[in-house]
């Protein structure tokens, strides 16, 4: 029985010339859960990957996949997970129904009847030569290929690029069966609206380095909620509230940005008559532009593979 | 305000260099260089066939006997064309160099005129640079104009390679023969430039731009061949364009009217190409393109046999290339062989390591050209493998998984056993050419033959596939490197009085001439073991490292 862990990290680095594509990643993702794995270009997505698959070796640190060195035993851990990379490459000249068989069969076990299923839901004409498809029926062979094997884990590194909103639509909901079937999903994306209705979990990185690991929920209280309220005669200075860290009047409404508890808030509303209270929580794309907000232009420039 | 005087009175338009003239300097920058060094191993050919002739052939008496035996012999008109003043270093000079000169130009042609345009267009550049301000149209023309200067940086390094051999006073080139020798040698570069631009609009690939391309060599080398052969049929020379090349008759009998249909050829080509670059999308075929296909999953059972259905098509247009050449040599080797006996071009043959006589001697030397044609099927294993990762497409495989010593080993293992097929159907097929002619040389000795070829290939499969391990965006330089500088080394050395040690560092001077003497198993062990050796390290170092993109 593989390990209640499917991926694990310890210091994973890698170095390109004098660049720093991925420094002293610590990562854990338990079995069955869904990682979002986010940052800008170049900011060590697609490293991290290819250090997991062992398609690139690290200059520091390990990784395991269910406890399995990604290294030293790099295809036991294969076989335990399918990949979609965000490049499609595959055999011009086999067809679409040619490459799923490939496929199938060098990963060993393949669920046929949900194979056929995908096709339709996809509605990929697997009779076509791969040189004849666009690049979002590429993507959709690959993703065919990766949830047809019914595997631990998937790795997906930006698999709807490419692909229609309807289609995006048909790849959440096979995310979310793989996810209610125990299947662990490691999903590296820039649809932040996609990693936002999947994910447990959110990884974000920045410059090669794990700026913030945890669910949405733990973000957002890490980060501010709006507050609009409306009184009933004159909006009262609220700027010196603990935990309010802006504060605009205009006549009768008041626009805040809390952090933390909204506690002292609301004890300091208690003089005033409040006659609407509007509040909105981050979305993780908000929290997202705040994060890389903080960083310097240049961070986001090295765009290192 | 600034901004009034930029809505007012736009500035000239920003690209003051307009799209064209990108494409023109794009297709220039990456041909004109390549073109210039093809100009200088062809002038190296020539140069050395020149001198070695001047060396080995000093007093009128031997090239008299040279010309007895070759002048009028139809065989090795068929192989390397006409040879007509033997008895002079001219003559000798365009026998021994002219068709290698001319099929290595027309390779090279179709090979940079379909990357350029096809393969630029099933990369997606083409596309690009068709945002800026051109038309598909223009940009192909514009893509002709860098190819042509390609192929006048090829004319301009061999003519200035030949005019300085020429004023050496043994060798004694003008310096007008000079110059049109080496329009000559630009001629057939210059035509399969334009072949390759027309299949680069008829076809739906580059490979198949290219693979169309080399069957109208393949097709024209066969009619010259047939034409030369000396059955009557000589009026053929005028239908194939290497027949055309044959006719100008550089530096013996110059005949500058076969400039015209190779001009022509050229233009009528280039325009063609032209009108249906405007006349299709990007990215389509002029020809049918077949894009659905009922799915064969006969091979598809894992790596191997993936590898197997990858190379199928390459490795039959070279066993068909072998078994053509097989055929031809054994038809030829008695008549040819029965020139050679007793005349002084058994010197020639001696030097190169035949010392038999008759056929054998003869299939001695010239099973030198299977050699090459087996070592470059070995190149173009590696150079495949190397694709596959470069492009991308290793990765869903080692994922799958498919360990990568699976991989790389599958795809040596398929190396050689096309190599060895290679082998074996070149002397199956040389030994059924010599029954029609009741030759009399066994069918063991030529495929013993046939597998003598085997290691040097072999050898040369094994360096690569160490590049690949080691330094794998170098592998093709260093394949083709080593195929080339072999070539080179015997060329230059097999005829001339090279250095030893030179002469050692060519995989084929390696290789004992058979069947005109035994094979030497010992040295092709040595190879092989080299190969191998090779191998191992190269699969330690490919194991290790991470997976490079292009």
């Amino acid at each position: 029985m593989p390990s209640d862990v499917a991926v694990r990290t310890e210091g994973l680095s890698k170095r390109y010339g004098s660049v720093d594509a991925l420094a002293d990643l610590d990562l854990e993702v338990r079995r069955g859960e869904v990682l979002g794995y986010l940052g800008p270009n170049g900011a060590g997505k697609t490293t991290t990957i290819r250090l997991l698959l062992a398609t690139a070796r690290p200059t520091r640190g390990r990784a395991e996949i269910f406890g399995l060195d990604c290294q030293r035993q790099s295809v036991e851990a294969h076989r335990h997970l399918t990949y979609v990379p965000g490049d499609a490459n595959l055999w011009p000249t086999l067809t679409g129904a040619e490459t799923l068989h490939l496929l199938g069969r060098v990963h060993g076990s393949v669920d046929e009847a949900y194979r056929d299923e995908l096709v339709g839901r996809f509605e990929l004409d697997v009779d076509k030569k791969v040189r004849a498809y666009s690049k979002g029926n590429r993507q959709k062979v690959l993703l065919i290929a990766a949830l047809m094997c019914r595997p631990d884990l998937l790795v997906l590194d930006e698999p709807t690029s490419g692909l229609d909103p309807l289609m995006e639509q048909e790849f959440r909901r096979t995310v979310a069966e793989a996810k209610q079937r125990g299947q662990t999903v490691f999903l590296s994306s820039h649809i932040l609206s996609e990693v936002e209705a999947l994910c447990d979990r959110v990884a974000i990185l920045r410059d090669g380095r794990l700026v913030e690991l945890g669910s949405l929920d733990e973000m957002r209280h890490l980060s501010s909620l709006e507050v609009e309220l409306t009184f009933a005669g004159a909006a009262p200075d609220l700027s010196t509230v603990p935990g309010v860290r802006s504060a605009q009047t205009d006549g009768r409404v008041a626009r805040l940005e809390v952090s933390g508890s909204i506690d002292p808030l609301l004890k300091a509303l208690e003089a005033s008559e409040v006659t609407q209270l509007l509040s909105r929580e981050p979305s993780l794309e908000e929290l997202f532009l705040s994060l890389y907000g903080e960083a310097a232009p240049s961070e986001a420039a090295s765009d290192v593979r | 305000m600034s901004v009034d005087v930029a809505l007012t009175a736009p500035a000239p338009a920003p690209a003051a260099r307009s799209g064209h003239s990108v494409v023109f300097d794009r297709t220039a920058r990456k041909s004109v260089r390549s073109g210039a060094v093809w100009g200088a191993i062809f002038g190296v050919v020539v140069a050395s066939s020149a001198v070695s002739y001047t060396r080995i052939y000093t007093t009128q008496a031997d090239r008299d006997a040279l010309a007895k035996a070759f002048g009028s012999n139809h065989a090795a008109a068929a192989l390397f064309g006409p040879a007509p003043q033997l008895q002079t270093v001219a003559g000798f000079t365009v026998f021994k160099s002219f068709m290698t000169v001319m099929i290595l130009g027309a390779l090279w042609g179709l090979l940079t005129s379909t990357r350029m345009l096809r393969g630029e267009e099933d990369a997606g550049r083409w596309e690009l640079l068709l945002t800026g301000r051109t038309t598909q149209r223009r940009a192909t023309v514009d893509a002709l104009g860098a190819l042509a200067a390609a192929a006048g940086a090829l004319w301009l390094v061999v003519a200035v390679i030949t005019v300085l051999v020429g004023r050496s006073s043994q060798v004694g080139f003008g310096a007008g023969p000079s110059l049109y020798f080496a329009l000559a040698q630009a001629a057939a570069p210059a035509m399969f430039l334009a072949v390759g631009a027309l299949t680069s609009q008829l076809a739906a690939s580059r490979r198949q731009a290219a693979t169309l391309a080399g069957w109208v060599l393949g097709a024209s080398y066969i009619l010259r061949m047939v034409a030369d052969a000396g059955v009557g049929l000589h009026g053929l020379i005028w239908f194939t364009p290497l027949g055309w090349v044959e006719e100008l008759q550089p530096l013996t009998d110059p005949h500058p009217a076969a400039l015209v249909p190779i001009v022509a050829f050229t233009l009528v080509v280039s325009a063609l190409a032209v009108h249906l670059a405007g006349r299709r999308d990007v990215g389509a075929s002029t020809l049918p393109d077949r894009t659905h296909a009922r799915p064969r999953l006969g091979l598809l059972f894992g790596n191997v046999g993936l590898s197997i259905r990858l190379v199928r098509p390459v490795v039959i247009a070279w066993v068909v290339a072998l078994a053509t050449t097989g055929v031809v040599l054994g038809l030829i080797a008695e008549q040819a062989g029965g020139t050679i006996a007793g005349s002084s071009v058994q010197e020639v043959f001696t030097r190169l390591g035949a010392s038999g006589t008759g056929a054998e001697a003869f299939l001695g030397v010239s099973f030198l050209i299977v050699a090459v044609l087996a070592s470059f099927m070995a190149a173009g294993q590696v150079t495949a493998a190397r694709t596959e990762e470069a492009e991308g497409r290793l990765e869903p495989l080692v994922v799958a998984p498919v360990s990568r010593v699976a991989w790389l080993g599958g795809r040596v293992v398929v190396g050689v056993v096309v190599v060895a097929l290679g082998g074996i159907v070149a002397g199956l097929c040389t030994w059924l050419g010599t029954e029609t002619q009741n030759t009399g040389v066994g069918i063991g000795t030529l495929l013993e033959a046939g597998l003598n070829v085997v290691p040097p290939a072999l050898c040369l499969l094994g360096l690569g596939m160490l590049a690949l391990g080691v330094w794998p965006r170098g592998t093709s330089y260093v394949v083709y490197g080593i195929l080339g500088w072999s070539l080179l080394i015997e060329i230059v050395g097999g005829v001339g009085s090279g250095r030893r040690w030179l002469l050692d560092t060519s995989l084929f001077h390696q290789m004992a001439a058979a069947p005109a003497v035994h094979p030497n198993w010992t040295v092709n062990a040595a190879l092989l073991a080299i190969g191998a050796a090779g191998v191992l390290v190269g699969l330690a170092w490919f194991r290790r490292r991470d997976i490079q993109g292009v």
